[in-house]
């Protein structure tokens, strides 16, 4: 006689395991870098280290963000960094020439919006390699901003504007409630609303997200608007903390960027996205700089570790953590 | 061949089972496209009725994909015009002729892997509530909708990559037979199903057919077209060189009619 049995499903704790493995070993690792950097120097773990870090954080965990929608749909923005600096200098020399803050907030998000569908068109529409349109437009937008400043620094006179960077709710710094207000805002649309879907749908197959009737172009274009805006908002963080404008302020940003959803877990071959692992990605590296600095590590070491520490986070991440948690790929 | 002329024969077999003056659901009339130097399409007309399917065979890159794809909208024909209950249309894209009741499987499958069963079954017509996706009402509904096909996938929630490729084309054919199609193409639909699946696709077609469906069925299995269709239109070098009322065929001929020889001699 023969029996036949239905195969056993697996158990919900294997199966939660599976699906977070990225987000658990990023997790782990950040916990990790923190105990070690608290254990060499325990300022570390001082209430103003910690929000001082939070206060760090910020700008690039609002760039995050968005950045981590553009990977999700397949994409790259390397431009985030020049938008800062952009930014940064008009917003300073607005400021300057006695323009008030809540009229040049807007705009200067606007102008990051304007931007974000500028690169968007020649991506989605034009069909352009996102690497080239925005590595051009790293180098073009940060040369607006030298010709727009001379490359000096510009003083932004103090106003409400400074609050914006310097300003403390109930002792948390007001960049780090930013921050955690747009990582909670990324949540809720990528992982609740239809939009996230569509991002995920076309970053997974944009031919099929196109078949069943999605606007895949559209979705593309908006993930970069959102990058300008969301760099714009970091570059009105980083003016009002430092008091100045600069064209060269955030160079290299895009990479800590990148980094920091790449190691919270994000796909850069599209179709997977996680805030939190982008949170914790930029939480880590914040956490890396931080502690090198406490731990005395010579200023130009720093920059060596930084990047041998990522290079680690990310092999565990894609080779051991695979294996844990060993999903069927085609 | 018994003499009549190809053409002669396919005249004869697209009018006889409906009567004079009849609409049909679809009917597209020297369709050409051509990719770059490649003259994929050399115009082809079809008609296609209510309750029938109809088997698209022929030779590889005779044009089948290509065809159903642009009567699916996924690609827009150089000329020739489409006609749905009688009306003109002229689709910009898969949007509007999804909208109209043509659904499509395709050969690739067009499903996002990342992305759940439910999430697939119900991609591009999310169940929403305001901006949010209603996830717990489009679990409930696929698990319905799997059901409702005999399709065993236990957990709706797992991703699509993770699923064998059997399950993977019964989840394509649950999407486009699921939401009322009007006109349903199956491009190879049956390739990496078991037996028992394929039987379960067959009876699927059966029901459509009863229920007033135009259906299109592409496939190599050309003893399932005997089993399930009314007609068989054959297609050649981008042209569409034979229609057969099931009835007046055997797969000899089809066979024949499909490497050529019968259109040649």
């Amino acid at each position: 006689m023969t029996a036949y049995t239905e195969r056993q499903q697996g158990s919900k704790l294997s199966d939660f395991l599976q699906t977070h493995a990225h987000v658990l070993s990023i997790a782990a690792f950040l916990l990790g870098c923190c105990l070690f950097f608290g254990a060499i120097n325990p300022v570390f773990f001082s209430t103003g280290n910690l929000l001082n870090l939070l206060r760090q954080a910020s700008p690039t965990l609002i760039v995050a963000v968005a950045m981590t929608f553009v990977i999700t749909t397949g994409g790259i923005d390397l431009s985030v960094g020049s938008i800062i600096a952009l930014v940064n200098a008009a917003a300073a020399l607005l400021l300057r020439a006695g323009w008030d803050w809540w009229v040049v907030s807007p705009m200067m998000l606007a102008l990051g919006a304007g931007i974000g569908v500028f690169q968007g068109y020649f991506i989605a529409y034009q069909k352009i390699p996102a690497f080239i349109v925005t590595l051009a437009g790293l180098s073009a937008i940060r040369g607006v901003a030298l010709v727009l400043t001379g490359g000096f620094s510009i003083l932004i006179p103090p106003s409400l504007f400074l609050s914006i960077g310097r300003g403390t709710v109930f002792g948390i710094p007001n960049p780090a409630i930013l921050g955690i207000l747009v990582a909670i805002a990324g949540y809720i649309v990528l992982n609740t609303m239809v939009y996230g879907r569509r991002v995920c749908a076309v970053g997974a197959n944009a031919e099929a997200a196109r078949r069943v009737g999605m606007p895949a172009q559209r979705v593309i274009c908006s993930v970069y608007v959102w990058s300008g805006v969301l760099s714009a908002l970091a570059a009105l963080v980083v003016a009002a903390r430092l008091g100045s404008g600069s064209s060269n302020a955030a160079v290299g940003t895009e990479l800590d960027v990148i980094a920091a959803v790449v190691l919270g877990g994000t796909s850069l071959a599209g179709g997977r996205g996680t805030i939190v692992g982008t949170v914790l990605g930029a939480l880590t590296i914040s956490v890396i700089s931080n502690g090198l600095i406490l731990a005395h590590i010579d200023a130009f070491f720093t920059q060596i570790v930084t990047g041998a520490i990522i290079l680690t986070a990310i092999w565990l991440n894609t080779r051991i953590f695979d294996h844990v948690g060993s999903v069927r790929r085609r | 061949m018994t003499g009549a002329s190809p053409l002669e024969a396919a005249e004869a077999a697209s009018s006889p089972p409906h009567a004079a003056g009849a609409v049909p659901r679809m009917r597209v009339r020297g369709i050409r496209k051509t990719f770059g130097s490649n003259q994929a399409l050399r115009g082809v007309d079809l008609d296609l009725w209510p309750g029938e399917c109809l088997g698209l065979v022929g030779d590889n890159a005779a044009g089948k994909s290509t065809f159903t794809k642009i009567l699916a909208g996924t690609y827009i024909a150089d000329e020739g015009t489409i006609e749905i209950d009688g009306e003109r249309v002229e689709y910009s894209g898969p949007a509007e002729a999804r909208e109209r009741g043509i659904e499509m499987v395709y050969q690739d499958l067009a499903l996002c892997d990342t992305i759940d069963v439910a999430g697939n079954l119900f991609l591009g017509r999310e169940l929403r509530r305001g901006p949010f996706l209603d996830k717990g009402a489009m679990q409930q509904g696929a698990r319905e909708m799997l059901a409702h096909l005999e399709i065993r996938i236990p957990n709706v929630t797992a991703k699509v990559a993770q699923l064998s490729g059997g399950q993977r084309q019964s989840i394509a054919i649950a999407r486009s037979a699921s939401f009322n199609p009007r006109v349903l193409i199956l491009d190879e639909p049956t390739s990496a199903l078991a037996v028992a699946e394929v039987e379960a696709v067959l009876a699927l077609i059966r029901r459509l057919k009863a229920k007033g469906v135009a259906v299109v069925l592409i496939t190599h299995r050309l003893q399932d077209l005997f089993r399930v269709c009314d007609r068989i239109a054959v297609m050649y070098e981008g042209t569409k060189v034979a229609e057969r009322s099931i009835q007046e065929t055997s797969l000899e001929d089809i066979v024949r009619l499909i490497v050529g020889e019968g259109h040649r001699s």
